[in-house]
């Protein structure tokens, strides 16, 4: 078991491609934490240089309290699965778990019991004798993990391990990944570039770009924080599903508050707390940010917020396109400059289209950004 | 070729419930399964075609079989010889060295075969699993040779190995062929497409770059050594311009001298000469039979013999 | 990457070196070397350890000396040999695109229980046929006993005759039963294989093997091809000369129009825009390559009463009981011939029937002559021309040779008749000029010959003799021609050779490496485009035109660069085998071989050679990467 800290790691490729930079986090003894981002943020880059495997150029990377920047990965007591998980096709499933421990010199008797108490918590025994080849891609996947098991590893790096699996296998591999780990409570890096993954393995999630010409990491936190409180504009649009909705616009000042107003019929006040924070930005370019579960049907002529909200803002949609989803419907519609807002609401089956509909925008859910792709969150 | 006219059903046949296309085999579209005539018509070229291919070789067992080179003229005008007379290829083996002609050939070959695999496939490791300064430079030289016609490393190559003592030798015709750079190019080729994963895996599980080589790379590799290995067998069994500027012994000639040798000093008794061909001929064939999976898939890399 | 580039450095060092010397060494070092050696005069004649002088630098005298200076005849003249020899390149990748569909396409029954059920079919038919054949053509026709009226085949048993007919026909129908068998039962793979073997077995076996069925007389295809031209020759000699030289002019007149036309639309394409210069240029070089095959069919047309196919003039028939009168005098007309009489008279012999009294009277007088040492120049040279060059070496080599060893290397050189080597061995240099006479005997026709011979020399067998003097027979025409068409003699003959050899060249290359470039480039096409094309109501033909050429570009484009780049560096082997660089077949590395590994070793011009050959293939890659990527974008 041991604790990772990177810190201020950078890598840059052949001398020339700035993959990543300034990368730090700290992950404490038998933390799980998932680096994720959209494709070419650097993630495997990052990983592969706590595995040993790319060169780190500036900065240092800590495994336990060994500085390991210079450590060949086979001593960094690490163990990685990979994305298309490298078994060697010409050895047995055996064979391919033992590969690590036999070149590590241990007794074959005790790589045959610690393969088969791995393959028996796999449930892959039966497979033992068989090749790569002859196993399906989620039996390959279990090999895999196995090999990275039997090795009793003080740290286990994943790089995208269930992307080549179909969604449903997805799901329930996910499970019990995080049911091992619960178990081995070994410390865990995992990449991933979906974020649904992100959410419900890590106990911290390390939310990385490649938006800036450069690798970097935008936000390192729980999941729940990190969607609840992105730090900023990337991170916000990043995760959830649908995206949060977010439109450009402007801070003015009227009726004693801060509005948020793009001019073309959206506008929303902001809540008298964030006063102090926001003055300083009247009259500039401001983008405002809701996730589509924060708007809710607002009552037919009345001018009350539903039940629960404290505060809310009404806007004026024009719903477009319904999609049922069982309990609720996702309505696109269009808002001021806005042409496509996404409200996720209760289903309701005779919902009208293609006329003004009010909505009722939960203010507590509401973010403001700075302007830019990476504004960040003024409000939060 | 499918005539235009057998597209039809396609049209027709998802929108039509009930009514199947009629002749359309299960797993070909329609305009994929050719015609029972069209079948025909190529399977009968084929055949014809693959008679042109074989019968020279059953003229060439047939005379092998003569027993005495007047009767040839008989066989021609008759298609058979008088009578079959196995004991020409004793004969072969009596009349010249043949069996030394065969054991040079295969020594040499056997021997230039494995250095050239062992070296190339180190030098494709390097190539192709190794990041080092001025790899590509290097490895651009390489590639920049093999546009070189051999016919220019011929003269400075005769003179390099007559300055090293190696003419009229076994190492004269061994060592110049244990190094290539096709054979190199080749390698370095088939071991890029082989994923760089593993030996990341392999190096986190404990391996260093020679285990790595040795019980990872080359394993996998095996395809691409073989037809490496295949190649330069072919290459080095049947060379011929080498040997001949290289040795002047009679004990050291290959087999393709010998044969040449033998057919100027008995050129009228072709059925001498046939059995001896005929003999030569083995283990190319053999090596073929066995192999023949690997080189086909070999060539169609894109590794073209030469 | 693990580790500092400098350790990685060192690790692929060590992998490296083994190679990387072998490569400095024998591969880098000598590209080097060779530039270099080409501006020397370098000869290890004479730059040797037994002699001091040393090797100078010529410049590029070498060079001059190949192009425009005292080699250039030959450099030009086997330059152009090569390139004659590449017309088999583009024939064989059309042969190897047409093998490819064809083992692309679908072929045979479509259930894999049909192959198994039409293999099984195909034995019972195949034995069913071979009892048939041998019923209907075996031994029933002549009684035991009685003699083959047949040429060649004069003292056997004419049912022995038809048997072997009967056993050779259920021979070939077991083969065919076998190949229809097999390419059912094992389907496409089996041709492949089949096609493939040449290329694998390509080697001096090969070579030998074709040189056999190149024989002019015993021979396999002219056994084949023989029986054929009997059969035309009715037909060609009804037709009157003038028609060959109308057909040949025709196809040279039309071949010239097509590339007026091709070129005119080209232009019209270029100045309309349809079509970029890339374009054009293909144009103009498949247009050119076009047109001088057809030129060149229709100049062969022409010439073919020329080359000497027809015979224009038919020679005697031969009469044993003339050539026998003639025999019996001879001795007491010309005493001069004496003991040896009977060899030279077996010659004559042969000659006598043929030639009228008075070519005969000269004749016999050089041949008594010869015997008496006062034989003029003239005459001896006219000897010498009917016997070939091969005896003029000789007689240079022998007025050198002094020791019997060096006598015997002489004719170890020469490859000299085996038959005729202890004769030869025994000579000194004055009986030479017999010599010279009688080794005019192998080069005339063999059969009337041989049947002289047997009544003549009877210590010698006459068969054995027959057999071997088969082989060195040379079709002096009008000497030996026989009656009628007569199949060429393919490596002897300088007007065939080529041919010999390229027919050869792509019946061995046609299903090799090629051909199997091409099917993974087929397989390889998806099968969309078809259905595609299909749809649109492509026909086949068109389907091949737009889908399957353009999407083979890039496989032809690479099959043509690599086969030109062999194509000009080959023919060697085969020259060196099967014709020994006689009968114009000489080509420029047959050229390098000579210069630097014959005679005087002149590796500095041999290196000048292999330069100019690469510059050339240089040029042609270039070109080819030109003006051949842009057609594979097209
Ligand atoms: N070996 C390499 N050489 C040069 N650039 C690389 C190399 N590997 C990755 N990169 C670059 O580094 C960036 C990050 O890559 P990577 O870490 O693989 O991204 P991710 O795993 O997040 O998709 C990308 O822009 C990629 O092009
Ligand atoms: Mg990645």
């Amino acid at each position: 078991m041991a604790h990772v800290s990177i810190k201020s790691v950078a890598k840059v490729y052949e001398g020339k491609v700035r993959a990543v930079d300034d990368v730090n986090v700290e992950i404490a003894d038998g933390e799980f934490v998932v680096l994720v981002g959209p494709s070419g943020c650097g993630k495997s880059t990052t990983l592969r240089m706590v595995a040993g495997l790319e060169a780190i150029t500036e900065g240092t990377i800590h495994i336990g309290d060994r500085l390991v920047n210079d450590v060949h990965p086979k001593d960094r007591d690490i163990a990685m699965v990979f994305q298309n998980y490298a078994l060697y096709p010409h050895m047995t499933v055996r064979k391919n778990m033992g590969f690590g421990l036999a070149l590590r010199k241990m007794p074959k008797q005790e790589i045959d019991q610690r393969v088969e108490e791995a393959a028996r918590q796999l449930g892959i025994t039966d497979m033992l004798e068989r090749k790569p080849k002859q196993l399906s891609g989620g039996q390959r996947q279990r090999v895999a993990l196995g090999r990275a098991i039997v090795r009793e590893p003080s740290v286990f790096l994943f790089d995208e391990p269930l992307s080549n699996l179909d969604a449903k296998l997805r799901v329930t591999t996910r499970t019990e990944l995080k049911k091992l780990h619960q178990r081995l409570k070994t410390t865990t890096i995992y990449v991933t570039h979906d974020q649904e993954e992100a959410m419900t393995l890590g106990d911290r999630i390390v939310v990385m770009s490649a938006g800036r010409g450069v690798g970097k990491v935008e936000q390192v936190d729980t999941p729940l924080n990190v969607y609840r409180h992105p730090k900023n504009r990337f991170v916000a649009g990043f995760l959830g599903l649908p995206p949060m909705n977010i439109v450009d616009g402007k801070l003015a000042e009227s009726d004693n508050g801060l509005w948020f107003d793009d001019e073309q019929g959206l506008r929303v006040r902001m809540e008298d707390r964030y006063r102090d924070q926001l003055i300083s930005r009247v009259g500039g370019p401001v983008a405002i940010g809701f996730r589509p579960s924060a708007m809710s049907e607002w009552g037919e002529g009345t001018y009350l917020p539903p039940d629960g909200v404290q505060n809310a803002n009404r806007i004026t949609v024009v719903p477009r396109v319904i999609e049922p989803l069982g309990d609720s419907i996702d309505v696109s519609c269009e808002c001021g400059s806005a042409k496509n807002i996404v409200a996720r609401l209760a289903a309701r089956a005779d919902f009208p289209t293609n006329q003004e509909v009010h909505l009722s925008l939960d203010m507590a859910h509401v973010h403001l950004f700075a302007p830019g792709e990476f504004g960040e969150n003024l409000i939060h | 070729m499918t005539k235009p006219a057998s597209i039809q059903p396609v049209a027709g046949a998802p929108f039509t419930p009930g009514r199947k296309p009629k002749k359309a085999a299960p797993d070909t579209s329609p305009i994929e399964a050719s015609s029972k005539l069209s079948r025909t018509l190529v399977f009968v070229g084929l055949v014809l075609l693959g008679m042109t291919f074989v019968v020279p070789f059953v003229w060439q067992v047939l005379i092998a079989l003569t027993e005495n080179p007047s009767e040839v003229d008989t066989l021609t005008r008759t298609g058979m010889p008088p009578a079959i007379e196995p004991g020409n290829f004793a004969k072969v083996f009596q009349r010249v060295d043949f069996a030394k002609y065969f054991f040079n050939s295969l020594f040499i070959a056997s021997w230039a075969t494995i250095l050239q695999v062992i070296t190339c496939s180190m030098a494709a490791y390097a190539f192709s699993r190794i990041q080092w300064p001025g790899r590509d430079k290097v490895f651009l030289l390489y590639l920049g040779t093999l546009m070189v016609p051999g016919v220019v490393l011929m003269v400075p190559n005769f003179a390099i190995v007559l300055g090293l003592g190696m003419f009229n030798d076994y190492t004269g015709l061994i060592i110049p062929a244990a190094f290539s750079a096709y054979g190199t190019f080749l390698l370095r080729q088939f071991m890029l497409t082989i994923p760089s994963s593993l030996d990341e895996a392999a190096s986190i599980d404990g391996a260093g770059h020679w285990r790595i080589f040795s019980q990872i790379i080359l394993p996998l590799a095996r395809p691409g050594l073989i037809v490496l290995a295949i190649f330069a067998f072919l290459f080095n069994y049947n060379s011929f311009f080498w040997p001949l500027i290289l040795t002047k012994d009679d004990n050291l000639r290959t087999l393709p001298l010998g044969l040449l040798q033998f057919d100027s000093t008995y050129g009228p008794e072709t059925n001498l000469i046939m059995a001896a061909s005929l003999m030569a001929m083995l283990p190319p064939i053999i090596l073929f039979i066995v192999l023949q999976k690997y080189l086909v898939k070999g060539i169609q890399l894109g590794a073209v013999k030469g | 990457m693990i580790g500092t580039p400098k350790k990685r450095l060192g690790i692929a060092m060590l992998f490296l070196l083994p190679n990387l010397i072998g490569f400095l060494m024998f591969t880098l070092g000598p590209v080097l070397f060779s530039i270099g050696m080409s501006f020397t005069d370098w000869a290890l004649t004479k730059h040797n350890p037994y002699s001091d002088e040393s090797i100078r630098f010529v410049g590029i005298q070498n060079y001059e000396r190949l192009l425009v200076g005292d080699e250039s005849h030959l450099f030009w003249d086997y330059f152009w040999n090569t390139v004659i020899l590449m017309i088999g390149i583009p024939i064989g990748i059309a042969g190897s695109l047409g093998l490819a569909i064809m083992l692309h396409a679908k072929a045979g029954p479509a259930k894999p229980s049909g192959r198994l059920k039409g293999a099984l079919i195909a034995v019972v038919v195949g034995a069913i046929a071979c009892g048939a054949v041998w019923l209907v053509m075996s031994p029933h026709a002549a009684e035991a006993g009685v003699k083959s009226t047949e040429i060649g085949l004069a003292d056997m048993d004419q049912q022995k005759v038809d048997a072997l007919r009967a056993s050779f026909a259920v021979l070939i129908t077991a083969v065919l039963t076998g190949v229809v068998a097999i390419g059912l039962a094992v389907g496409q793979v089996f041709f492949r294989t089949i096609f493939y073997l040449p290329t694998l077995l390509a080697g001096v076996a090969m070579f030998l093997l074709w040189k056999a069925l190149y024989r002019p007389q015993g021979g396999m295809i002219n056994a084949v091809l023989q029986p054929f031209l009997d059969r035309l020759e009715g037909i060609v000699f009804a037709t009157p000369m003038m028609l060959w030289y109308v057909l040949g002019i025709a196809i040279v007149i039309l071949g010239l129009a097509y590339f007026g036309l091709s070129m005119a639309r080209g232009v019209r394409n270029l100045s309309s825009g349809d079509a970029g210069p890339a374009m054009f240029g293909a144009r103009v070089i498949l247009t050119i390559l076009l047109v001088v095959t057809l030129v060149g069919s229709g100049f062969v047309a022409t010439q073919l009463p020329l080359i000497g196919l027809f015979p224009t003039e038919k020679p005697a028939p031969y009469s044993q009981s003339r050539a026998q009168s003639v025999l019996e005098e001879l001795p007491d007309q010309f005493p001069a011939l004496g003991d040896r009489a009977h060899v030279d008279s077996a010659l004559i012999a042969y000659l006598a029937p043929r030639l009228d009294e008075q070519a005969l009277r000269t004749l016999l007088e050089d041949a008594s002559q010869l015997h008496d040492g006062t034989v003029p120049e003239e005459t001896r040279e006219a000897w010498m021309s009917l016997g070939s060059g091969v005896m003029s070496e000789i007689i240079v080599l022998f007025d050198k040779a002094v020791s019997d060893e060096e006598r015997a290397e002489a004719l170890d050189r020469l490859k000299i008749d085996p038959l005729v080597r202890p004769a030869l061995q025994e000579l000194d240099g004055a009986s030479l000029r017999e010599a010279a006479a009688r080794r005019v005997l192998v080069w005339v026709d063999v059969e009337p010959l041989a049947a002289a011979l047997q009544t003549l020399v009877p210590e010698a067998d006459a068969k054995e003799l027959n057999a071997r003097l088969l082989d060195n027979a040379i079709y002096r025409r009008g000497l030996s021609a026989g009656d009628g068409l007569n199949a060429p003699a393919w490596l002897i003959d300088a007007a065939w050779a080529k041919t010999a050899l390229i027919v050869m060249g792509v019946w061995l290359g046609v299903g090799g490496g090629n051909m199997l470039l091409y099917l993974a480039g087929l397989s390889n096409i998806a099968p969309e485009l078809y259905e595609a094309a299909a749809i649109d109501g492509a026909s086949g033909w068109q389907r091949f035109i737009h889908v399957t050429w353009p999407q083979l570009a890039p496989t032809t484009f690479f099959i043509v660069i690599m086969s030109t780049i062999g194509g000009l560096q080959g023919g060697f082997e085969q020259a060196l085998v099967m014709t020994e660089g006689k009968a114009d077949t000489i080509v420029l590395t047959y050229y390098l071989y000579n210069l630097a590994f014959t005679d005087e070793f002149q590796l500095g011009l041999a290196s000048a050679v292999a330069w100019i050959m690469f510059a050339i293939i240089f040029a042609m890659t270039a070109f080819n990467f030109r003006y051949g990527s842009r057609m594979t974008n097209d």
